[in-house]
């Protein structure tokens, strides 16, 4: 859009006040935020709207802009609050009303029921949601736990974070949001989780994934392990000959479910040399190799 | 605030006001006996304002548009509640119900 408010409202230099007038009601009936109250974009183009009607909708301040002696920007207003940042979706409306979708309710299933306890609740004052970022340790978020969140007027919110809580969850506290009016219910506070990332389990789902390093001894051989598991270690037989890449699934030690199921945890084996060079199982696997070469060999022939 | 406090803020007449009350395009809520008034009132005052003067709609015309405007606003509390309950779901569940809806949604064939 250009700064030119002739141009802003679609008008011309030999346009009558009326027809300015008219272009910008047609504009403004487009454009006012409150008749657009989703659409966060109209809120500029309004203003500018309004700034160009403001000189040239008052014939005196219309010739003197023609004539150069003020601007088109005249002054900047202060920013103004619309109706619809009171009567938004999260805020309290006592005027909102459920008259658009009384009818959704008419059914006998479990959302007809929904529909209808929204319905009731316009009419009292209910108080705002409050929203709330949580940032948790990975194991906190698996098992669960309990949280203080210090709200911004010195209060504290107790949070108990629920075993299975995910990354980017909102858990919803009700009632714990801002206070209603006229009796009405106080609002939700709503916090969202964010869970920091853990040196060795990570999450898919439910199921929990981890790396274990396996000394080479027990590949080979097999035997009893320690497992780390996010409610803690436990003891897996690990089958003879397990090579790098193997994958074990230990069931139900992944992320508890909210049904009292749980994921499972996969643990991806890696097999590690001694840490130091070792003279002994140099030799032997030397000796070894050219054993099972010389076997591949007469097999050949 | 008071009803004395409001009509300052606003700028409005008291006769203005009582008519705009009587037409149940403001209601004030009642504590004590006095009306109270709150700042979404404020900015319905403004917004009444905006319609009656420069975008020229008349008293009938402003008694549709509220009625209307207050229908939308429930309508979007009430997807709005909807929402921010399905965003508590498991993802599992929200994709479901996403597929289902863009599945609804005009111009798209249902898969099959």
């Amino acid at each position: 859009m250009s700064d030119d408010p002739y141009a802003i409202l679609g008008v011309n230099k030999a346009s009558s006040q009326d027809e300015i007038q008219k272009a910008y009601r047609q504009l403004a009936k487009k454009l006012h935020p409150d008749l657009n109250p989703g659409n966060k974009k109209t809120e500029e183009e309004f203003k500018k709207v309004s700034a160009a009607y403001d000189v040239l909708g008052d014939a005196d301040k219309r010739a003197r802009y023609d004539r150069g002696e003020i601007d088109a920007g005249g002054a900047e207003r202060p920013k103004r609050e619309y109706y619809r940042e009171y009567a938004g979706s999260t805020a309290d409306n006592k005027y909102a009303n459920a008259d658009a979708y009384n009818d959704f309710a008419d059914g006998d299933d479990i959302f007809s029921t929904i529909f209808r306890r929204e319905a009731r609740s316009n009419f009292r004052m209910r108080g705002q949601d409050a929203h709330y970022r949580l940032e948790l340790d990975f194991l906190d978020s698996v098992n669960g736990a309990k949280r203080q969140v210090t709200l911004p007027d010195g209060s504290v919110l107790d949070v108990s974070i629920p075993p299975g809580t995910r990354d980017g969850q909102t858990l919803r506290l009700r009632g714990k949001g801002m206070s209603g009016l006229n009796g009405g219910q106080p609002g939700d506070a709503l916090v969202e989780i964010s869970v920091r990332e853990h040196p060795i389990f990570t999450r898919k789902g439910d199921d929990i994934h981890i790396e274990l390093p396996i000394p080479l001894s027990d590949a080979v051989l097999g035997g009893k392990i320690n497992v780390p598991t996010v409610s803690g270690p436990v003891s897996m037989t690990l089958p003879k000959w397990s090579n790098t890449g193997r994958i074990l699934r230990l069931k139900g030690k992944g992320a508890p479910r909210a049904d009292g199921s749980a994921g499972d945890e996969y643990v991806k084996l890696k097999v590690m040399l001694p840490d130091q060079p070792d003279p002994e199982l140099e030799g032997f696997i030397s000796q070894w190799h050219r054993g099972t070469g010389n076997q591949n060999q007469a097999t050949e022939e | 605030m008071q009803r004395q406090e409001f009509l300052v803020r606003t700028h409005l007449d008291a006769n203005v006001l009582e008519a705009w009350v009587a037409e149940g395009w403001l209601f004030p809520l009642e504590q004590g006996g006095d009306d109270q008034f709150s700042e979404i009132d404020l900015a319905r005052v403004h917004l009444i304002h905006d319609l009656k003067g420069n975008i020229g709609v008349n008293d009938e015309g402003i008694a549709v548009i509220l009625h209307l405007l207050d229908q939308l606003h429930g309508m979007r509390q009430a997807l709005g509640d909807f929402l921010s309950t399905m965003r508590t779901q498991p993802a599992d569940l929200r994709e479901r119900i996403a597929a289902h809806l863009n599945d609804a949604a005009p111009g798209n064939d249902p898969q099959t």
